[in-house]
C-alpha cells in the first residue's frame, strides 16, 4: 500500500500541505461567496452566518450517520448518540466496500443541509426584512450564539459536549494509500466551490443580479420600478443560507465529526466577512482573491508554530486572530472597497449596443432582445400599462 | 435571611444593568452596536484576576483597576478605530464589521495574555478560573452589597451629570443633535470620547465584580453579549436609564426564570404566569396592528391554557404541569434563551424600548 508522493522542503511536506491548503481555500471561498450573495449583492448583513453553516453540518452529519447505520443494519436497538463511536466505526468498515452508498450519503446530507439552511434562512428573513442593520446584526449574532449553546446542550442532535462522528464517505479511497482520502475530499470540496462560484456569478450576471444590486443601493427606486424588495431579500437570504449549510455538511464529512465548539462566530462569521471585505464587496473574483490571501495568512502563520520557543507563550492561533483584526482595519482604512472594486453591471457588447442605439434593431437572435427593449420603452413612453397593471382610479 | 437565589438574581441584574448602560452610551454617541463591548467586560475580568493573583490585592481593587483599563481601552478604540472610520464616511455595516474585527483581535490578545500568565507566571488557572475570593459581611457575600450600591451610585452620578452639570447637558445636546450642538460651541468629539470612556469603565467595573460571582475565562465577556444587547434593546438603545432598567429585568428574569423553570414555580407562581400571559395577550389584542393582534391571541390562549389545565388537575399535561413542578435541571444551560426571547419580543412589540410603553393606552383608556 503506497501513499501519495511526498515532497519535503524546509521541513514541510508540501503535498499534504497543499491538499490542506486547497481544501481550506475551497471551503472558505464557497462560504464567502454565499455571504457575498446576501451581503455583497443584496445588502443583508448576515452577522449570524455561523448559525446556518452549523445547522447544515449538524443536521447533515447527524442524519447521514443515522441513515447509514439504518441502511447497513448496524447498531440496531442501540442509542445512536451513546454508541456513536462504535456504530460509525462499523459503518465506515462497510462503506470501504460500498462507494454507491457513500455517494448517496453525501447527496442526501447535502439535500438535508440545504433544506435546513433554507428553512433557517427563511426564519431569519422575518427580522431581516423589518429591522435596521444594527438591530438585525445584534439579533442574528445573538441567535447564532444561542444556537451554539443548543448544539452543546441538546444531546440527541450531535451529542452535545460529547461530539459525534460522521460516517466517512471517502473511506473507499483510504484503501489506495495514505493521503488519497484527503485528496478526494479536497476534489469534492473544490468541485462544490467551483459550482457555487459559477452559480453565484450566473445569478449576479442575470437580470436578477441587477435587481439585487438595485435593492441594495436604492430601495425606493427599485420599489418604484415594481420590484418586491422584501421578496428579493428573502430569496437571497434563503439561497445563500442553503449554500452555506451545504458547505457545512461537506466540512463535517471532511473532518469526520461534528462538534459544538467548532462553530464559533469568529471562524464562521467573521472570517467570511473578512474575506469579502478584503477581496471586494459585491465582486466574486475579488472574493476568490481575498479567500486566497486569507488562507495564505492563516495557513502560513500555522507553519510558524514549531519555530516558536518551547515554553509556548504564544499560540499561533491567537496571533492569527490579532493579525486578522489588523488586516481588516487596514483594509477598511486604506481601501474600503476591497482589493478589486465592484464592477458595474455587465451589459451587451459594445458593437451590439451601438447597433441597437443606431438602428433600433440588430441581427439574428439579438433582434428579439432589441425589439423587446424598444417595445418596452415605447410602452412606458406611451404611458400604457401591461396586461397586469391596474389603471389609476379616477379621483372622487 | 434573604434566599440565595434572590441575591444572585439581584447581583446578576445589577451587573447587566451596568454593562447595558455602557453599551447604550456608546450606541447613543456613535450609533453603532459595539460587538467588541463584551471584551471590555473581559478586560475587567482579567484586571481583577491579575490584581488578585499577581498583585495580591482584592477583587474590588481589581474592579477599580478594571474601570480604568476599560475606560482607557474603550477611548482608544473609539479614537483609533471608530472615529477615523466614521469620518471617512464608512457605512453602518462597515463600522459594525470593524467592531467585530476588534472583538476577534481582543480575544487573541486575551489568549496571549493568559498564556503569559499561565506559562511565565505559573497561574495555571488563567484561561478559565473559578470565582475569586470575596469578603463576607453578616453572612452575606460582599458582592451582594457592592453590586447594588454600585448601580445606585452610577445611576445617581449619571443623573446628576446629565441634569446638574454643564458638561452633562452638553452631552445630551451632542447626542440629540450633533451639528446643532457643534454650532453652539460644544466639543462633540470630546463628549463622544468621554461617553466611550465611561462606557468602557462601566463594563470593566462590572467585569471585575463578575469575578467574585461567577467563574471566568477568555470568552466570558464575549459570550455575554446576548444578554447585554437584550438589555440595551429592551431599554430602547437611546435611554441610559432605560438600559439600567432593561439590565435589571434581563438579569433578574434570566436567573429567576431559569431557576423557576428548573424547580417549578409552584401553584401560585404558575397562576401568576398564566394571568400575566392572559392579560398581556388581551392588551396586545386591543392594539390595531394585525401582527400584534395575532401574537396577543397566542399569548392569551397560552395563559388561558395554563390556568384551565391547572384548574382541571392536569388532564393533558402540556407545559402546565412542568411550570408548577419544574422541567428539571436540563433547562439550566439554555438560560440564554430567556434574554434572547425578550429581545425578540421587544423588537416585535416595543421596538422603541420599555420606556415607550404608554400604560394608559395599553389599558385602553386613551386612543
Amino acid at each position: 500500500m503506497s501513499g501519495l508522493p511526498q515532497l519535503v522542503l524546509f521541513g514541510i511536506n508540501w503535498v499534504s500541505f497543499g491538499i490542506d491548503f486547497i481544501t481550506f481555500y475551497a471551503l472558505y471561498l464557497a462560504i464567502s461567496l454565499s455571504l457575498n450573495l446576501e451581503f455583497g449583492y443584496t445588502g443583508v448583513p448576515n452577522f449570524g452566518k455561523v448559525l446556518f453553516i452549523a445547522g447544515g453540518a449538524a443536521f447533515g452529519g447527524s442524519i447521514a450517520g443515522r441513515l447509514a447505520a439504518y441502511v447497513l443494519n448496524v447498531g440496531k436497538g442501540e442509542d445512536f448518540i451513546t454508541f456513536n463511536a462504535r456504530i460509525i466505526t462499523q459503518v465506515n468498515n462497510e462503506l470501504v466496500n460500498d462507494p454507491t452508498l457513500s455517494v448517496e450519503l453525501i447527496v442526501i446530507a447535502l439535500v438535508v443541509a440545504a433544506a435546513v439552511g433554507g428553512l433557517l434562512g427563511f426564519l431569519a428573513s422575518y427580522p431581516a426584512l423589518r429591522l435596521r442593520e444594527d438591530y438585525l446584526g445584534m439579533l442574528l449574532l445573538g441567535c447564532a450564539q444561542f444556537f451554539q449553546v443548543v448544539l452543546r446542550t441538546y444531546t440527541p442532535l450531535i451529542g452535545g459536549s460529547q461530539p459525534i462522528f460522521v460516517p466517512d464517505p471517502y473511506s473507499y479511497f483510504s484503501t489506495l494509500g495514505t493521503g488519497y482520502r484527503d485528496l478526494v475530499a479536497m476534489v469534492v470540496m473544490v468541485v462544490a466551490a467551483i459550482a457555487i462560484y459559477l452559480f453565484v456569478e450566473r445569478v449576479v450576471r442575470s437580470p436578477m443580479g441587477r435587481t439585487m444590486r438595485a435593492v441594495r443601493d436604492n430601495e425606493d427606486a427599485s420599489a418604484a420600478l415594481g420590484k418586491d424588495n422584501a421578496k428579493i431579500r428573502r430569496n437571497a437570504l434563503i439561497v445563500a443560507s442553503a449554500l452555506a449549510a451545504m458547505m457545512g455538511a461537506l466540512y463535517s464529512f471532511y473532518v469526520g465529526s461534528v462538534e459544538y465548539d467548532t462553530w464559533t462566530r469568529f471562524a464562521w462569521t467573521f472570517w467570511p466577512f473578512l474575506i469579502v471585505i478584503i477581496g471586494g464587496v459585491g465582486n466574486n473574483s475579488g472574493v476568490a482573491l481575498g479567500a486566497f490571501f486569507f488562507t495564505l495568512l492563516f495557513k502560513g502563520v500555522q507553519q510558524i508554530q514549531p519555530y516558536l520557543p518551547a515554553s509556548n507563550v504564544f499560540d499561533v492561533n491567537s496571533i492569527a486572530d490579532v493579525l486578522f483584526a489588523f488586516m481588516l482595519l487596514t483594509i477598511l482604512f486604506l481601501r474600503p472597497e476591497g482589493i478589486i472594486r465592484e464592477k458595474s453591471s455587465y451589459t451587451l457588447k459594445r458593437g451590439v449596443l451601438g447597433k441597437i442605439v443606431k438602428t433600433g434593431t440588430t441581427d439574428g437572435e439579438k433582434r428579439s432582445f432589441a425589439s423587446r427593449i424598444t417595445s418596452r420603452f415605447n410602452r412606458h413612453r406611451d404611458g400604457g400599462g401591461t396586461a397586469g397593471d391596474t389603471q389609476p382610479e379616477p379621483a372622487k | 435571611m434573604v434566599p440565595a437565589y434572590l441575591l444572585s438574581a439581584l447581583v446578576y441584574a445589577c451587573l447587566f444593568s451596568m454593562m447595558a448602560m455602557g453599551l447604550t452610551l456608546t450606541y447613543m454617541t456613535t450609533k453603532v452596536p459595539n460587538f467588541a463591548f463584551g471584551d471590555f467586560v473581559t478586560l475587567g475580568l482579567y484586571s481583577s484576576y491579575t490584581a488578585v493573583r499577581v498583585f495580591k490585592l482584592n477583587a474590588y481593587e481589581g474592579s477599580a483597576l478594571g474601570f480604568m483599563v476599560g475606560a482607557l481601552v474603550s477611548a482608544v478604540m473609539y479614537l483609533a478605530v471608530l472615529r477615523p472610520l466614521a469620518r471617512r464616511g464608512s457605512s453602518l455595516v462597515s463600522l459594525m464589521i470593524a467592531t467585530f474585527g476588534v472583538d476577534i483581535g481582543f480575544v487573541g490578545i486575551f489568549e496571549i495574555y493568559t498564556n503569559y500568565l499561565q506559562y511565565d507566571l505559573g497561574h495555571i488557572d488563567a484561561p478559565s478560573f473559578y470565582a475569586l475570593p470575596d469578603f463576607s459581611l453578616g453572612g452575606y457575600a460582599g458582592v451582594d452589597f457592592v453590586a447594588p450600591v454600585s448601580v445606585a451610585v452610577i445611576v445617581l452620578c449619571v443623573y446628576l451629570l446629565f441634569t446638574r452639570t454643564k458638561f452633562g447637558v452638553a452631552m445630551r445636546a451632542a447626542v440629540e443633535n450633533p451639528p446643532l450642538a457643534r454650532v453652539l460651541g460644544i466639543n462633540v468629539d470630546m463628549v463622544a470620547t468621554v461617553s466611550w470612556m465611561l462606557a468602557g469603565g462601566f463594563a470593566g467595573y462590572a467585569g471585575g465584580l463578575l469575578t467574585v460571582f461567577l467563574p471566568g475565562g477568555t470568552a466570558t465577556g464575549s459570550n455575554l453579549i446576548v444578554e447585554i444587547f437584550s438589555s440595551s434593546v429592551l431599554g430602547g438603545l437611546t435611554s441610559i436609564f432605560g438600559a439600567c432598567v432593561g439590565g435589571l429585568i434581563i438579569g433578574g428574569s434570566e436567573i429567576l426564570g431559569t431557576l423557576g423553570l428548573g424547580l417549578g414555580f409552584g401553584t401560585a407562581g404558575a397562576i401568576i404566569i398564566g394571568v400575566i400571559f392572559l392579560l398581556g395577550g388581551i392588551a396586545l389584542i386591543r392594539r390595531p396592528k394585525l401582527r400584534v393582534k395575532a401574537a396577543g391571541v397566542i399569548f392569551a390562549a397560552f395563559g388561558l391554557w395554563i390556568l384551565a389545565d391547572m384548574a382541571a388537575g392536569f388532564p393533558v399535561d402540556f407545559i402546565s404541569y412542568e411550570l408548577v413542578n419544574g422541567f428539571g435541571p436540563d433547562v439550566t444551560p439554555f438560560q440564554q434563551a430567556i434574554p434572547l426571547l425578550i429581545m425578540v419580543i421587544t423588537l416585535m412589540v416595543i421596538p422603541q424600548g420599555i420606556f415607550s410603553i404608554n400604560i394608559r393606552r395599553l389599558l385602553g383608556r386613551e386612543k
